[in-house]
């Protein structure tokens, strides 16, 4: 008896041991998905959105995005508040994600005074016409993919991510470089069904904020139509105490803007 | 000079052979770097303005030229929305895309298209239509509901009975839509079952046209001049010399080609025609020279001799002919469009090329053959006259002669019933009617705009005065747009129309809970934003900037035609333009044209009012040339009737037929031209030198009667048959060259034979009168004379500053100095001619 609780000991220290000396993809990329969407239980920033398409044409698009952890790397709540082009000001979304349905989202037009449900089952629609999709805005679950560690060299690890359920998306896998140090994801790469790579979403500047690396500038790129969006993201802050209650239809009509306005 | 020339060749024939020889190798050398431009396009310079245009509206649109693939399901009860036909569209879609040359992002297919439409209650979904293949009939039949019920997509991507839908393949080159149409039949080979597929598209039978040409081109060319070969064998039956004018044809057509390769000029469908137009030219001369030949030889048994006789008998009309067809075909330099020019510019350098060989390689051919070879060949003047041909023509000859009134009111009422079928003329042109109804995409063309709201599109654009004012975002004008195409469609020649304002409609009706009043535009600026900003949360937001500018200030209402025939574009111009000057939009925009179909119906326009004007400038500079060379203004009149009248007759039957006046139909009237000269000359120069020996009209008129009317005939004889090869070709303007090779050369050979004889009877000193009194002779015909060549002058320079300079003028103005410095020099050669001339031929 002895015996054995000491091989089990041994084999429990062993495996600590490997945890240890190399994370598993699936730690990372959970990692990362925490860094990129959790830190804290609350947060609120101001995006600023310029779309230059394939003949250098640009469009802006400004909002105020703020976000509720329900659980920490669970379900979440998000407002998103467009300020600019100002034929839009007032128009605004609520997401609530789940991790184990479907998401439920609003959307509030206000010359219209009318407040739809969007159908979200599929994630992968543009987010307000920009080149980022609503899944790069609320994050995509971990749950989604099967993640594969390809490299580990230098400062970042790789991680190929393949989606479980292949039908839902239109890529067949994305790779995504992980800062080793922070566990912020850098790049991300996506391939189409055909195997060419036709996305790329980069985090192309990161500051400390309140103690939290936080991406304050993204750029996603469309390589098929030859058209990309830079986010650039101020006025960040973290744990302002957000009510739970201002992400209802209630507050589509009228908006928190002790939130908005920070 | 001349005599020098023929003795030489005949005394040197393998120097000539050399010559000839080293030059055609040189030549064919050329047709190493030869390219090809197939693109009608290209009968607009690339300055256009409307190419311009064009280029600049794709760009801002994103829009690209695309095949059209049809799938067609007649069998199934569901018709194309049967799981086994989607999953094969789904197929197809998906290999398309893999095609090298095929704009992905922008193929427009059911499996690649997002919708909008209604979820649960107070839910609006934004899906793809068809982003897998359905599994169950039930599936498929609720995509077909979506996507009838989506204003984008009905009509265009699937058609109202649901029989049918599209594949809008668009791809990165025009040039391209061949190879790709070549790699979607493949795809198309391991997805058959109930399903027929068609492809269609104004650019693939632009580009399909241009390579179907060049096979034609090896087919129809060869076949006629097989044709032209045995017919004049049974004429001459001689081998030998029958060889000549085929020799000499292909040969003219080598060197002139790998002339105009060699400079550089791309091979357009326009130059491609450049064979088809010199072999009649070239065998014309040819003939005029064997006919006689064989009609002497008998009379010496010398054929060197015979061959310097009658070339010297018949250098002055060889001469004016070819001439005459050089300053024709040189006048199409004036053409606003470029391909014509180059077309009309080389077919002179060839009728000048030909005329060379004709002294100098005919004479050397005859003297290296030998004697024996010609054993048998010839007839006397009595054999001939026993002939059932001859004696034909001679009860035709008295005919004319004795009843001329009744022959010249026949031409008076052929003429004036002619220009009532010119006012009848149709004028009207389609590249996909070049293809015969028998033709893979003229079918495709018929199914398809059968089916669909049209596979011909067509951009017009609207451009907002101020630029920051987001004008196609403003309710009023958005009203006003579908107002537009409300009215479009009354007026029937639209098949189906898109516009940024069906994207509101659509989007407005869906947020609404889908309620049909909510099927319309909103009413604040701020709404039509909002309902703009949600369609942009679809899977392509994209799409809707082919339809307006990301800054809103100019939209795009895409016009889907089912007809792509210039007359149709024509009209849906005027409708629109009507429906504008009748409701002033409510903001100050402008307004332009785009799109293939226009740009046609642009060179079209371009090429119908150019062609007019070069015929009158051909016909002028003809008139003058024929007046310096026969050096009487009446007789040079009188030697154009037959022209007119064949010219007049030809056209006014197009108006009686209903054939449309297109392109190939524009350019020929300068074959005409040059062609039915020919014919007069013949008859003018022959007359006036039997003249000379017998004194009056009558026993000229029987001498005419024999050699000249054969061998007028036999030519026309020789080339219309010669044509009928073209018959066979699968693309429409090939016959109708064929058709009008037959007609001219006919109705110009008869018409002269008729019409001249019939003139010269009612007063034979039209063209034999040499006035005695020597201020008669010159002063009236100075007077004229200036007249006519301050017309002509006139003419060249109004012409010429209205036609951009590039190198092909700068050739023809060169060559048209040439020319006239070669007249001159002729004029004065013919008096020398007469004079030492023995005035009847070998005795």
């Amino acid at each position: 008896m002895k015996k054995n609780i000491s091989i089990f000991l041994f084999l429990f220290l062993m495996g600590i041991g490997s945890v240890y000396a190399q994370m598993s993809a699936d730690d990372i990329a959970g990692r990362a998905s925490h860094m990129g969407y959790y830190q804290d239980k609350d947060g609120r920033s101001q995006a600023k959105m310029v779309i230059t398409d394939s003949q250098g044409r640009r469009r802006e698009r400004q909002m105020t995005i703020l976000r509720f952890n329900i659980s920490d790397n669970g379900d979440q709540k998000y407002y998103v508040y467009f300020d600019k082009p100002s034929d839009v000001k007032g128009m605004a979304y609520i997401v609530w994600k789940h991790l184990s349905k479907d998401d439920d989202r609003w959307l509030y037009l206000p010359a219209l005074d009318l407040v739809r449900r969007v159908a979200s089952s599929d994630k992968r629609s543009s987010f307000a016409g920009t080149n980022f999709l609503y899944e790069d805005v609320s994050g995509r679950s971990v749950n989604l993919d099967n993640h594969e560690l390809l490299s580990s060299e230098g400062d970042s690890y790789m991680i190929k991510n393949t989606p479980k359920d292949a039908d839902q998306v239109e890529f067949s896998y994305y790779q995504v470089q992980v800062d080793k140090s922070n566990f912020i994801p850098l790049k991300a790469e996506y391939y189409d069904k055909e195997g060419k790579l036709y996305r790329i979403v980069e985090a192309a500047e990161i500051k400390e904020i309140q103690g939290y690396p936080t991406i304050v500038k993204m750029i996603a790129q469309d390589l098929n139509s030859g058209s990309s969006t830079t986010a650039e993201f101020t006025d960040i802050s973290y744990g302002i105490g957000i009510n739970d209650s201002i992400f209802t239809e209630r507050y589509l009509r009228n908006p928190p803007m002790q939130w908005i306005k920070g | 000079m001349f005599e020098k020339m023929v003795n030489f060749a005949l005394r040197r024939p393998r120097v000539i052979f050399g010559i000839t020889i080293f030059l055609t190798i040189a030549s064919c050398l050329q047709f190493l770097k030869i390219k090809i431009d197939t693109d009608p396009e290209n009968m607009l310079s690339e300055k256009e303005f409307v190419r311009l245009f064009h280029k600049e509206v794709k760009k801002e649109f994103s829009l690209n030229d695309y095949i059209v693939l049809g799938v067609v399901n007649e069998q199934d009860k569901d018709g194309v929305f049967n799981p086994g036909t989607l999953e094969k569209v789904y197929d197809i879609t998906q290999a398309i895309k893999k095609i090298d040359g095929v704009v992905t992002y922008e193929l427009m297919s059911l499996s690649n298209k997002d919708d909008i439409r209604q979820g649960g209650p107070g839910e609006v979904v934004f899906r793809w239509l068809m982003d897998k293949p359905p599994y169950t009939p039930e599936d498929a039949l609720r995509i077909k509901i979506r996507a009838l019920a989506n204003p984008l997509f009905y009509n265009t991507l699937i058609s109202q009975d649901a029989r049918a839908l599209c594949i809008y393949v668009p791809i990165k080159e025009k040039n391209l839509s061949y190879k790709i149409s070549r790699a979607i039949q493949d795809i198309l080979k391991s997805h058959q079952g109930q399903e027929q597929y068609y492809l269609a598209g104004l650019p693939l039978a632009e580009d399909a046209f241009g390579k179907e040409m060049f096979v034609q081109m090896g087919i129809c060319a060869p076949l006629a001049i097989l044709v032209i070969f045995l017919l004049m064998f049974w004429f001459f039956r001689n081998i030998v010399l029958v060889l000549i004018p085929i020799l000499m044809a292909v040969d003219v057509v080598l060197l002139t080609m790998g002339l105009m390769v060699g400079l550089g000029f791309p091979i357009h469908i326009m130059s491609s025609m450049i064979p088809i137009f010199l072999l009649p030219i070239c065998v014309l001369d040819s003939i005029h020279i064997l006919s006689d030949f064989f009609e002497e030889y008998k009379k010496t048994h010398d054929k060197n001799k015979t061959v310097a006789h009658v070339l010297k008998t018949l250098f002055i009309p060889n001469l004016f002919t070819s001439i005459t067809t050089i300053a024709g075909f040189f006048s199409l330099s004036f053409a606003p469009i470029p391909p014509i020019q180059i077309f009309g510019i080389f077919v002179a350098v060839g009728v000048g090329i030909a005329w060379f060989t004709t002294v100098l390689f005919i004479p050397a051919y005859v003297a290296l053959l030998k004697e024996d070879k010609l054993k048998g060949f010839g007839l006397t003047q009595e054999e001939l006259k026993e002939t059932g041909f001859s004696k034909l023509l001679v009860i035709l000859g008295r005919l004319t002669v004795r009843r001329w009134p009744v022959f010249l009111m026949a031409t008076l009422v052929v003429v004036a019933l002619s220009i009532y079928g010119i006012t009848r003329i149709r004028i009207n042109d389609n590249p996909t009617k070049w293809f015969a109804n028998r033709h893979p995409i003229r079918q495709a063309d018929t199914v398809l705009n059968k089916h669909f709201g049209g596979t011909y599109s067509v951009y017009f654009i609207f451009a907002a005065k101020d630029k920051d004012a987001e004008v196609f975002k403003e309710p009023a004008m958005l009203v006003y747009i579908q107002k537009l195409q409300d009215y479009l469609y009354k007026e029937n020649q639209v098949g189906k129309s898109t516009s940024v304002a069906d994207v509101v409609m659509k989007v407005y009706y869906e947020l609404m809970g889908g309620n049909k009043i909510y099927y319309t535009i909103p009413v604040t600026k701020a709404a039509v934003a909002q309902c703009l900003l949600s369609f942009e949360n679809s899977h392509k937001p994209d799409d809707l900037f082919h339809f307006v500018t990301p800054d809103y200030s100019k939209a795009n209402l895409w016009l889907q035609l089912k007809s792509g025939d210039n007359q149709v574009m024509a009209q849906v111009k005027r409708d629109t333009e009507k429906f504008i000057k009748d409701n002033p939009p409510p903001y100050q925009v402008s307004y332009n044209w785009s799109g293939l179909t226009y740009i046609n119906m642009v060179w079209q326009d371009k090429m119908v009012m150019g062609m007019l004007w070069n015929f009158i400038g051909s016909f002028i500079i003809v008139l003058l040339m024929m007046i310096i060379l026969l050096r009487s203004v009446v007789a040079a009149f009188v030697s154009m009737v037959p022209l007119i009248v064949t010219v007049l007759f030809i056209y006014g039957s197009l108006g009686f037929t209903g054939k449309e006046y297109d392109m190939p139909v524009a350019v020929l009237s300068a074959l005409t031209l040059g062609l039915a000269i020919d014919f007069s000359i013949h008859f003018v120069e022959r007359a006036k030198t039997i003249y000379a020996v017998k004194g009056n009209w009558k026993d000229t008129s029987e001498e005419m009667f024999l050699s000249p009317y054969r061998a007028i005939l036999r030519n026309a004889l020789v080339v219309s048959i010669g044509f009928l090869p073209l018959f066979i070709s699968p693309l429409v303007p090939y016959n109708t060259v064929g058709l009008f090779m037959f007609a001219i050369m006919l109705f110009a050979s008869v018409g002269t034979l008729i019409i001249l004889p019939a003139i010269v009877s009612m007063h034979p000193g039209v063209i034999f009168y040499e006035p005695t009194n020597r201020f008669l002779r010159s002063c009236p015909q100075c007077i004229l004379m200036s007249l006519v060549i301050a017309i002509g002058v006139a003419y060249v320079l109004i012409a010429y500053t209205a036609t951009p300079w590039n190198i092909a003028t700068v050739i023809a103005v060169g060559s048209v100095g040439l020319l006239s410095a070669l007249c001159f020099f002729v004029s004065r050669l013919r008096q020398c001619f007469f004079t030492k001339s023995d005035k009847g031929g070998v005795k």
